[in-house]
Order: structure tokens, then sequence, then C-alpha cells
């Protein structure tokens, strides 16, 4: 239970970790836009390349970061193995033939390209957001960054006190689990062994006094905050105000020259730039 | 193997401090080996739970495993059953050790009972019965023997039988404690152990559940361990007293023998029961009062006896 990675805060002292969570929110929407604007074979290797010195500015253990990727290697190489099939080229012959299977040269670039895609979005992701932010300072930006949407009655304060309870509450469900199965197996229940229903029944020991902490849980929560007064948003202010210095600015800079860089590269990078003008 | 073990037995003591053992011929029920145990290793939240444990837990006996926390108790109980497993070390039950064979690491379950802290939260059946029943019937016993099973561990406990057909969740938490504590009794296992089995609860609570233990202990001559903070409770309830501090066994030893050291565990900062720290101080002011005295009984009786002799014309300051 313990090796879910969800919400991995990985605390070091850097630069990604110092950054105002805004900017890192942005950051890691300009980095998915960059995956996709990539279109030839430079730019990809440009947006490897990149991933590797986030990792490097992040001074995260490259062992960490390849946890996160390894969740996801089965999505990755079933869509990869897909687009080696799927592509055709009707301009020129086919690398490989067989009965109903043709395989081209641009197929297995594009395969290659995705693959890249989709690792560098996920590296990228994990390390500006759970990585180097912590929850809190996640839904903090989150909430400012969404703050106009209040101009148009969206509950943004109650959306973002949400999010926060239920990232505050997720490893002590984890915790509370992991306790109640040991009990449970103290008493010999077993979770591992039997049909599938014998073992979904197995979850029953589980399952009910999970619930019933979790609504405890809620009901002690709600009189906890209504004890010190908390009636919403209005008038509230923070105890930690979100300030951007003058390394926030630099790195959004650096991120404009990232997608600049990408897009020139595109134009002028190596061949197979026709790839993705469909 | 069984005889190597029997053999090194006497020169054991090097392990823990004052560690006297009672009966000398007899084997330790339990028996730790050099334990280690780190949490989340080569991680930033690297923990090193517990460092070198060497420990007997003798037959038949209540021993209270007592120390702060963070001191690696909780850790060291779920060693005990083979919930977890240690990275060094070897647990033995009988001379055995658990994992020899990890697949049947389930029938050591119900040979070692393990009651969790505040285990009145992992009650899940419609009844208090169904729920008592639960650990008996995964152990595949027929329903005369379940039903004898849950009727005796309800008595240990003190539960009333008129509320084995209600809710669990319609008990107090005094009474939830106690289904929870029978839940693990009824499975009749070799040793049964408690991690802060009176935790949050009263003092009657707290009387009610330990003279239960203390019950079962003595009339099935299982041998039971308690895991506790609170010096007060295991001075009056155990045989034995183990210590820990820092990752490590401190002192073990008859209760008489780790009390008697009143002093050194004040200076590792654990707290003595309070009439112990009455007497040590009487006696640093110059009153002649012995400083081993622990629990409430004696200590009354020794400052009658004081009184009585400072009447008989003795007398201080």
């Amino acid at each position: 239970m313990n090796n879910i990675a969800l919400g991995q805060y990985y605390p070091a002292k850097s630069v990604m970790h110092r950054l105002d969570p805004r900017i890192k929110v942005i950051g890691a929407i300009a980095y998915i836009v960059a995956a996709f604007l990539c279109r030839n074979v430079t730019a990809f290797a440009f947006l490897l390349l990149s991933c590797f010195v986030l990792i490097l500015i992040s001074r995260i253990p490259l062992r960490i970061v390849l946890k996160s990727v390894r969740a996801l290697v089965f999505i990755m190489l079933f869509t990869a193995v897909l687009n080696v099939f799927w592509v055709t080229d009707a301009t020129v012959e086919p690398l490989f033939a067989w009965r109903f299977i043709r395989i081209y040269e641009r197929g297995i670039y594009q395969a290659v390209f995705i693959l890249v895609r989709i690792v560098a979005m996920v590296i990228g992701t994990s390390l500006f957001l759970t990585y180097t932010t912590s929850p809190i300072a996640l839904t903090d930006a989150i909430e400012r960054l969404l703050k106009p949407l209040a101009k148009f009655h969206v509950p943004i304060h109650t959306f973002a006190m949400m999010l926060t309870i239920a990232l505050r509450f997720i490893p002590t469900i984890v915790e509370e689990t992991d306790k109640i199965m040991a009990a449970q197996k103290a008493r010999g229940a077993d979770f591992t062994t039997g049909s599938l229903t014998k073992r979904a029944k197995a979850l029953i020991p589980v399952i009910v006094p999970l619930f019933a902490s979790a609504f405890r849980r809620a009901d002690e929560l709600a009189t906890a905050m209504e004890c010190r007064c908390y009636h919403g948003g209005e008038g509230r202010t923070k105890l930690r105000v979100l300030r951007l210095g003058g390394r926030d600015v630099v790195a959004l800079l650096l991120m404009g020259f990232f997608i600049a860089a990408i897009v020139l590269l595109n134009v002028f990078g190596s061949r197979y730039a026709w790839l993705f003008t469909m | 193997m069984k005889k190597k073990t029997k053999s090194i037995q006497p020169n054991r003591t090097d392990t823990a401090v004052g560690m006297n053992i009672v009966n000398q011929a007899e084997k330790p029920k339990i028996r730790l080996e050099n334990i280690n145990y780190v949490y989340g290793k080569n991680t930033p939240f690297e923990v090193h739970a517990l460092d070198g444990v060497s420990l007997d837990i003798h037959r038949g006996l209540l021993t209270g495993i007592i120390g702060h926390t963070g001191s690696g108790k909780s850790t060291l109980v779920r060693l005990l059953n083979g919930l977890d497993r240690a990275e060094q070390g070897r647990v033995l039950l009988d001379g055995q050790d658990i994992w020899e064979n990890p697949k049947e690491i389930g029938k050591i379950r119900f040979r070692v009972g393990l009651v969790m802290q505040y285990p009145e939260y992992q009650l899940f059946e419609e009844t208090v019965w169904a729920d008592i029943a639960f650990g008996p019937r995964n152990m595949g016993l027929m329903d005369d023997e379940v039903e004898a099973r849950v009727r005796e561990a309800a008595a240990f406990v003190g539960l009333d039988l008129a509320l084995m057909e209600k809710s669990p969740f319609d008990l107090s938490g005094g009474q939830k404690r106690r289904v929870a504590i029978a839940g693990i009794m009824a499975m009749r296992p070799e040793v049964l152990v408690l991690d802060e089995p009176a935790a949050g609860l009263d003092p009657r609570g707290r009387h009610t559940i330990f003279q239960g233990i203390r019950d079962y202990n003595r009339k099935t001559g299982c041998t039971v361990i308690i895991v506790s903070h609170s010096m007060e409770d295991m001075a009056q309830y155990c045989d034995h007293v183990v210590v820990m501090a820092h990752a490590r066994v401190f002192m073990a030893g008859t209760r008489d023998e780790v009390f008697a050291r009143a002093d050194e565990l004040e200076a590792v900062g654990l707290d003595i029961p309070q009439v112990t720290k009455l007497c040590v101080l009487l006696h640093q002011a110059g009153l002649p009062i012995p400083v081993g005295l622990y629990t409430q009984e004696t200590v009354e009786n020794a400052l009658l006896a004081l009184f009585q002799e400072g009447k008989g014309g003795v007398r201080h300051e």
C-alpha cells in the first residue's frame, strides 16, 4: 500500500522547489503544449534533452522519477506498437510486408515520437507538480489561478477547500486501510488466494470499517471547522501569500524561450517535418 | 537446533541489562534475535525503528513492553505475528523461525493473536456475536466450537450476553474495545499480544480491560504481551517488563528488577509510577523508605509504617 506514488512530494533543496506554485502549474501546462508542438527528430531530441535538464535542476533522484514513468509503461508500449502497424504511407514501399501487415519507415518514426512525447509529458508534469510542489501549495496555486472565474459566481474557494481536504486525507485513508487490513489479517482474513468472488467478499471486513471511519472523520472535521468559525472564503486572508519573485519571472521567460525554440526547430530541423502536418 | 538454543540460554543475559531468567530450564515462548527494521529505506523519510533488538518472552507470563512513542514498540509487535518481516534477525516461536515457511504465515497468525491499537475501528459485522466469531470461523472450526469460544471470550472481557445481538456500531467506546479484544481471544492463541489495549479509556475502563487480560493469562496459561506507555498499568499487572528506548531494548527483567532502577528509567526520560516517584523523593529527603516500590498497596503500607515510626519518637527536621 505504501508504494502509491500519488501526490508523492519529494523534499529537496532546488530552484524548482522554491518556484512559485502558480508558475509551476503554468510550467506543467507549457511543457505539455511543447510536447504536442514537436514535429521532427530535432524537436523531439530537444524535448528529451530538456527532460534530463529538468531532472538535474530539480535534484530528484532518477530512480524516483522513473517510478512515475514505470506506472504507464503498458499504455506507452501499447500506443507505440499500435502506431507501428497503423501508419500507412502510399508514396513509398513498406519496409516489411506479410499478408495484411505493412510496416513503413514513417510508422516506426511515429511510434518512437509518441513514446518520447508521453515520457516527456509524464516526467515534466510530475517534476513540476507532484515531486517539487506540496499538495497544499498546489491547491493554493489552483485557487489563485482560477480566481477570475469567481466573477461568474463559480465557488472557487469551496472547490479549492474540497481539493485541499481530499488531498490531505489520501495518506490518512491509505494508512487506515493498511491498518485495517493488517488487523483483519491478524484475525485470519485472506486477501490473496481464492476465486475472484471470494476475494471480493474478503474485502468486506476492510471496506465497512473504512467507510465508518471516513464518515466519522468527516463529521469530526466539520465540527472542528465550525468550532473555529469557518464560514467560507469571504474576507478570508492567507497564511502564506503567494508573491512572484525574480526567479519566477526568469522561469516564465525560459518557458517562453523553450516553446519558441521548439517551434523554430520544427521549421528548421531535420527531415520528417511533414509527419504531423496532416 | 533446539538443543543449541537451550544450551546458550544461561549466557544470554548480555542482551539486556539485568535480565534474570526465571525458569532457566524452560525455553522462552518467543525469542527475538538481533532484529533490525528500517522504514522507508533509501528515501529521505528513512527511520530506524528497531536496531539490533534481542529479547526473550517467557512462557505463560504476562510481559509488558514499555517505551516512549517512537521507541519501536508498535513495530516490534507487528513482527511477532508476521504482519511485517524484519530485514535482519529472526523471530522464534517455540524455537522455530516463524518465516521458515512463508506460505504458512497465516497459521502463525492464529498462534500469535494480535490486538492492534484502537481495535474498535476494525469491527464490521452486523452483530457483536458475528464479529467475535470472525476469527474462529476463519480457522475453519465447527459451529458449536465457535459458539463455545465466543461465549468464553465474551466472559473474559466482561461482555454482557444481552449485547451479543446488537450491532457493534451501537456500543460505547469501551464496549467496542472489549468486543475487539474478545475477537482475538476467541481464536485461543498461544500468545496474545495487545498494543495499547487501554489507550483513551477512563480509569474504570482501563481496570476492566487489564483485569480481563490478566484473568485470561492466569486461567488459560497463555503467554500475554501488553504494549503500553503507562508505567502505572505495567507496574500493576505485569510479571515481566521490557523497556524500549531509541529503537533498542533498554532494560528487561521481572517488574521488581526493573522498578528497582527507577532512577535509570527517569534518566532516559521515561515516566515512573507516581507512587514510586513519591518514595524516591521521600528517600532523598532522608526518610527511611525503600525506593523500589511501585504498587499503590505497598507504598501505602510503607507510608503507614513510616508514620507509626514517626509517632514512636523519631523526628525528622
